[in-house]
């Protein structure tokens, strides 16, 4: 298990685009990802509905927990995620 | 029975282009079916729910395709939330309670209100995902939803009348409209406006046009002709621009940063309305001063060079402002609505004027402040010195109610200006709700208990020394606007897409022709009468 934080640099804050898009990341990935505000219970990163329910908004911190052992390819997904949270 | 080529139709215009295209009938839709559980075999019900939203999946696809860069995103932005796991297995543990496979999957989506308020893009894609939900629903019990709409080829849809909803799902496909009822000033009719799409409404024979039937759509005619072709259009009046400036200004409406950036790329001086609702329509709680004040700012600082008129927040009606506590009457244009609600929550017309003011005060721009829904003297004078109070901009109110047109000689040296709202004035004065689709033809603006009302306005705001404006639709139709300047009024203002036809026709005549030719209009005593002999003074002019 892998976990970071990213910030949500997305003006609109975690909407439906950057949502869609990290859903279907993780699911092309084959990888179990769960995310959430810090201090919260984390969700599934598998509904992009149950993702834009946290209601993260621009300057908040998600952390990130990915079920895997591999610290090149848990990088290489996080960099993404942040990447889909600039707007 | 097939109507024969040549037949015409006649309604009333909306537009300046004719356009040619196939019938294609726009059947109402039907209503779904109430809440029920099923027999009791949840495989089935499981297997049924995953068909119909891949069946929905599956039309979104193709609406994708036929869409421009930007609509296919949202579409497929759709798609995927329709097709989301996680709604997915809350529909089925639904399903596992009992719920039949169309209810446990609208039952899953309204579960989402609570998680989603409070946020309004969030509330505006939870609402497009019931929408679709409505959709799965109507698969499964087999009802055809009405508005699949061609995506190639060129239709010319034809219904009852349209909603604002319905119009989101109009396709590139769709080059012209027909409605048997519906006014010019109904939202329909507002909308083809906005999206440039010629249209007749209030054509209550078209109810004999049959499916495939090719029909020309001539707007200035007012006019559909069967088998016509774009030879028979009538030519709208091509006025040639005869000086720099038109008689009167002509300024744009607004209701958005978005209009208030499109308004800045027309000739628009400056805005004569800027519909203030859209900022709080999706606020569930009262905004601060202090964000109320930053939209103000980037509205007024993108807005076209010259004055502009923000009207205070005309809540009620057909215009629910979600944080105000807003009643529910049989007859919601008669109900509380505009001032009187303002007068009612005092607080958030002061907030609102003072984060007009802070805007003002920011952007250095000219600002004009005005009340809707002004019912008598006494109303506007406790407006303006409530405005005044606030903020150092000029001050009046709209005229949409008969009774204030009778009372315009009381506020001189209390308003700076007036500005008419047709469309709420016609519906007012003609005992015609704006919202009745069977009413449209009296809320023609063409109307002459209506021109001579405007007449009245005009001529006791220069008595009293108020600069007089009209911001209704009626101004966006330029032959009328050359009547409103020689009715005496001092500006115009029409929707963006608009503002060059109306210039151009302000520019194409002269003070005095104006005049005459609102002499022409006072003397007609029917609308037909009115706006054939005002168009027939106008040919002979050019």
């Amino acid at each position: 298990m892998i976990t970071t934080t990213v910030i949500i640099e997305d003006p609109i804050g975690l909407h439906a685009r950057p949502a869609g898009q990290i859903v279907k990341l993780v699911k092309e990935s084959g990888l179990t990802v769960h995310m959430g505000k810090a201090g919260q219970e984390l969700v599934m990163a598998n509904s992009p509905l149950r993702m834009m329910a946290l209601k993260a908004k621009t300057g908040e911190q998600l952390v990130i927990e990915v079920d895997t052992d591999d610290q090149g390819v848990a990088d290489a997904l996080f960099a993404q995620i942040q990447d889909f949270l600039k707007g | 029975m097939a109507l024969a080529s040549g037949t015409i139709l006649t309604g009333l215009g909306v537009g300046l282009n004719s356009v040619r295209g196939e019938v294609f009938w726009v059947k109402p839709q039907a209503t779904l079916p109430g809440p029920a559980k099923h027999a009791g075999d949840v495989a089935a019900e499981k297997a049924t729910l995953r068909g119909a939203i891949h069946h929905v999946a599956a039309y979104l696809d193709e609406q994708s395709l036929g869409a421009g860069e930007t609509s296919a995103e949202i579409f497929e932005a759709l798609k995927m939330l329709l097709e989301d796991e996680g709604l997915f297995e809350s529909a089925i543990a639904e399903i596992e309670s009992g719920w039949n496979a169309a209810t446990a999957f609208i039952v899953a989506v309204d579960s989402l209100d609570e998680a989603f308020a409070g946020d309004a893009a969030l509330e505006e894609r939870l609402a497009d995902l019931k929408g679709l939900a409505r959709r799965v629903a109507a698969h499964i019990s087999g009802i055809h939803m009405g508005l699949d709409l061609p995506t190639t080829g060129s239709y010319v849809i034809v219904g009852d009348d349209f909603s604002p909803a319905d119009t989101a799902w109009f396709t590139d496909a769709v080059v012209g409209l027909v409605t048997l009822r519906g006014g010019p000033t109904s939202h329909t009719a507002i909308i083809c406006r906005s999206k440039s799409i010629p249209a007749l409404v209030c054509c209550p024979q078209a109810v004999d046009l049959v499916d495939g039937t090719q029909v020309l759509v001539d707007p200035v005619g007012d006019r559909v002709v069967v088998g016509g072709d774009a030879s028979m259009a009538t030519k709208a009046i091509s006025f040639v621009a005869k000086s720099l400036d038109p008689i009167i200004p002509v300024r744009a409406n607004i209701g958005s940063l978005e209009d208030s950036i499109q308004a800045a790329t027309t000739a628009a001086n400056g805005v004569g309305l800027f519909r203030t609702e859209l900022l709080y329509l999706s606020e569930t709680t009262m905004p601060s001063v202090a964000k109320q004040a930053k939209s103000y700012t980037e509205i007024l600082r993108a807005a076209p060079e010259g004055p502009i008129v923000v009207r205070t927040v005309d809540a009620g009606s057909d215009k629910p402002v979600p944080f105000l506590d807003l009643p529910h009457g049989d007859n919601p244009a008669s109900d509380l609505r505009g001032f009187q609600i303002s007068k009612a929550h005092r607080q958030f017309l002061i907030d609102q004027l003072e984060s007009i003011e802070v805007a003002r005060k920011e952007t250095g721009r000219e600002v004009w402040v005005m009340a809707p829904m002004i019912a008598t003297a006494s109303e506007a004078i406790e407006f303006a010195q409530l405005a005044r109070s606030a903020g150092e901009y000029k001050v009046g109110i709209m005229v949409e109610t008969p009774s204030i047109a009778m009372s315009i000689a009381d506020l001189a040296g209390k308003l700076d200006f007036i500005s008419v709202g047709t469309n709420d004035l016609s519906q007012y004065l003609f005992a015609a709700d704006r919202m009745n689709a069977g009413q449209g033809a009296l809320l023609n603006p063409w109307q002459p208990e209506l021109v001579r009302l405007l007449k009245a306005i005009a001529s006791e705001s220069e008595k009293a020394g108020i600069t007089s404006g009209v911001c209704g639709e009626a101004a966006s139709d330029p032959a009328f606007a050359i009547v409103l300047a020689g009715l005496g009024f001092n500006s115009v203002s029409a929707s963006s897409s608009q503002v060059g036809a109306v210039r151009s026709a302000l520019s194409a005549v002269t003070l005095e022709q104006a005049h005459q030719v609102a002499q022409v209009a006072l003397a007609a005593t029917t609308a037909d009468q009115c706006k054939s002999a005002v168009l027939d003074a106008l040919a002979s002019l050019a």
